[in-house]
């Protein structure tokens, strides 16, 4: 929030009601009514207005704080309390400005000056001791409840702003330090094996869809869903194989426990995709409906004949068939010589 | 004859690529780095295909669709982008784009895309086929046109086959139909996602977008 600073260019007289307008971002004419309005409640307003003028002339600030309290003072009686209440209320206010000038806070946690709560206490005590003197109900409890409003209000707003730049500040940190950690250290890679064109375009994939899981995706480095997490084995397999995967989703789902074997025998399917297919490029489509999690890894590559494939080689019997038989789904492998692979995973939900 | 194809994308770098790839298999007859130099460019020259990037930086390229389909109807649009963000490539499609590729596309595949546009087929890479499948999941009926807003079996088959990574000519052999069939069913989808009043494709996209 811009200080309170006299408004020497737009001023009916001595520019104090621009002055507040232009810290408090509204109109001038607005303030200039507010004013008028409260000169009419026992003349507060013009002695606020004095005080206003004696701050911002930046002359003596103690004139401005007595001229304050004998304005607020002024319109509290106004509003009709009677001269102990007003005192009352009036040494709370004057309490709590304590407060703040001596760079306290009312918050859990603040620090309270001495003087400020004395002030606050004294005026609690009189007020109270007013209203049980009396036996009314309170008067004109919306006017006081607005008075402190028009108070604190600008000093909660600051407090607001204050967060607001923070929390700015920390989200550009934290965007350094991921571009650091992440992009950077992908450049430097890059450059010292710029001549081995294979492994930079794996590194270029994976920092790619690194940058994108945080900017359109979940945001955290740790995969949290089931397309997440098959993204960094489809990038692990393709570092490890020098293959493009190109992965494709229709929904999504969060990563729980039960579909971790799902994400493990993607990642066999798709490993024996890169090291026997004779091909580059492996598509996986991964699909979420109310009932189930289907992934499908296929390769247009040698495919191959099931009767012929040995005992031994235990990839696709153990690691993918008997992971999803145990974690209740299945796994369906199409393939046959020369006509490519295409592995389905299915686990109902 | 060559295709006669104008590139817009902001990045000087990648043009080149994609010029030095597709300088034997179409012809270039423009570039552009942004809406702005675009729309005239494309005005004036007609090509048959639009290569079109999804970001440019005074706009998106539904700005340069918006700009020129009135004058030059007949230009075909195919995005091409490296976003991920699904609001992104809808909008861009539904300003009138007939397809959308990634990138990392391989050279035969483009050249390929770009020769179906430039038919009117419609081209969906299987990204653009999950998306679409995912925002036309069933679910609760809107209201508005039943017709427009949702698809049929087949092209829900069509279109999880795309998404799978099958060519157009292994989805007509594995389901039986022609490959123009398969074409016409892809361009019905095209054309429900162009012109389906669907709210949830709009909330379903920002949500992508905003999680």
């Amino acid at each position: 929030m811009p200080h309170f600073e006299l408004n020497e260019q737009d001023r009916a007289l001595a520019g104090v009601c621009s002055g507040v307008a232009a810290m408090l971002e509204v109109d001038a004419t607005v303030v200039r009514l507010v004013f008028a309005v409260l000169a009419l409640a026992g003349g507060a307003g013009i002695v606020l207005y004095f005080a206003l003028w004696v701050y911002g002339a930046r002359k003596r600030v103690w004139i401005a704080a007595v001229l304050g309290v004998m304005a607020i003072a002024g319109l509290l009686q106004a509003l009709g309390l009677s001269i102990r209440g007003v005192a009352g209320a009036t040494l709370i206010l004057a309490g709590l400005f304590a407060v703040l000038r001596r760079g306290g806070s009312v918050r859990p946690g603040g620090r309270l000056p001495l003087i400020g709560v004395a002030l606050l206490v004294t005026g609690a005590v009189i007020l109270l001791s007013h209203f049980g003197a009396s036996g009314r109900p309170v008067i004109g409890p919306g006017a006081i409840a607005g008075m402190l409003l028009f108070v604190i209000g600008p000093w909660v707003w600051r407090l607001q702003e204050d967060r607001t730049d923070r929390i700015r500040l920390e989200e550009r940190a934290a965007v350094a330090a991921r571009v650091h950690d992440s992009v950077l250290q992908t450049l430097a890679l890059v450059q010292r094996h710029a001549d081995d064109p294979a492994r930079v375009g794996a590194l270029a994939r994976r920092q790619e869809r690194e940058l994108r899981r945080w900017l359109y995706g979940s945001g955290v480095p740790d995969a949290a869903t089931l397309v997440d997490a098959l993204a960094d084995a489809a990038a692990d397999v393709e570092e490890l194989h020098t293959v493009q995967i190109d992965i494709a989703s229709a929904g999504d789902a969060p990563l729980e426990e039960r579909l971790e074997p799902v994400v493990l025998a993607a990642r066999e399917a798709m490993t024996n995709a890169a090291k026997f297919a004779g091909v580059r490029e492996v598509a996986v489509y991964v699909e979420v409906t109310a009932d189930a999690v289907s992934v499908f890894v296929r390769d247009r590559g040698a495919g191959f004949d099931r009767t012929a494939v040995p005992e031994d080689r235990r990839g696709l019997a153990e690691s993918v068939e008997g992971r999803m038989r145990r974690a209740g789904g299945e796994a369906v492998v199409t393939s046959a010589p020369g006509k490519g692979t295409e592995i389905e995973l299915r686990l109902p939900r | 004859m060559k295709r006669r194809i104008v590139l817009v994308d902001d990045h000087e770098l990648f043009r080149a690529g994609v010029r030095g790839e597709l300088a034997d298999a179409v012809e270039i007859v423009g570039e552009a780095g942004s809406v702005a130099e675009a729309v005239p460019l494309i005005r004036e020259l007609d090509p048959e295909v639009v290569l079109l990037d999804v970001h440019l930086p005074d706009g998106g390229g539904e700005g340069v669709i918006a700009g020129v389909a009135q004058e030059r109807p007949g230009v075909k649009f195919l995005a091409l982008s490296v976003s991920d963000a699904a609001e992104d490539v809808i909008s861009v499609i539904r300003a009138g784009a007939r397809g959308y590729v990634t990138k990392t596309i391989t050279r035969a595949e483009l050249v390929d895309a770009i020769d179906r546009v430039a038919q009117g087929d419609a081209v969906f890479s299987p990204r653009l086929a999950g998306f679409v499948l995912d925002a036309f999941k069933d679910g609760e009926r809107v209201g508005g046109d039943e017709e427009l807003d949702s698809l049929t079996p087949r092209e829900r088959e069509v279109l999880q086959l795309i998404a799978r990574g099958y060519r157009y000519k292994e989805i007509a052999a594995r389901l039986h139909l022609s490959v123009k069939t398969v074409e016409a069913h892809v361009s019905s989808v095209l054309r429900k996602l162009q012109l389906s009043s669907r709210h949830e494709l709009t909330r379903w996209a920002q949500e992508r977008r905003l999680i």
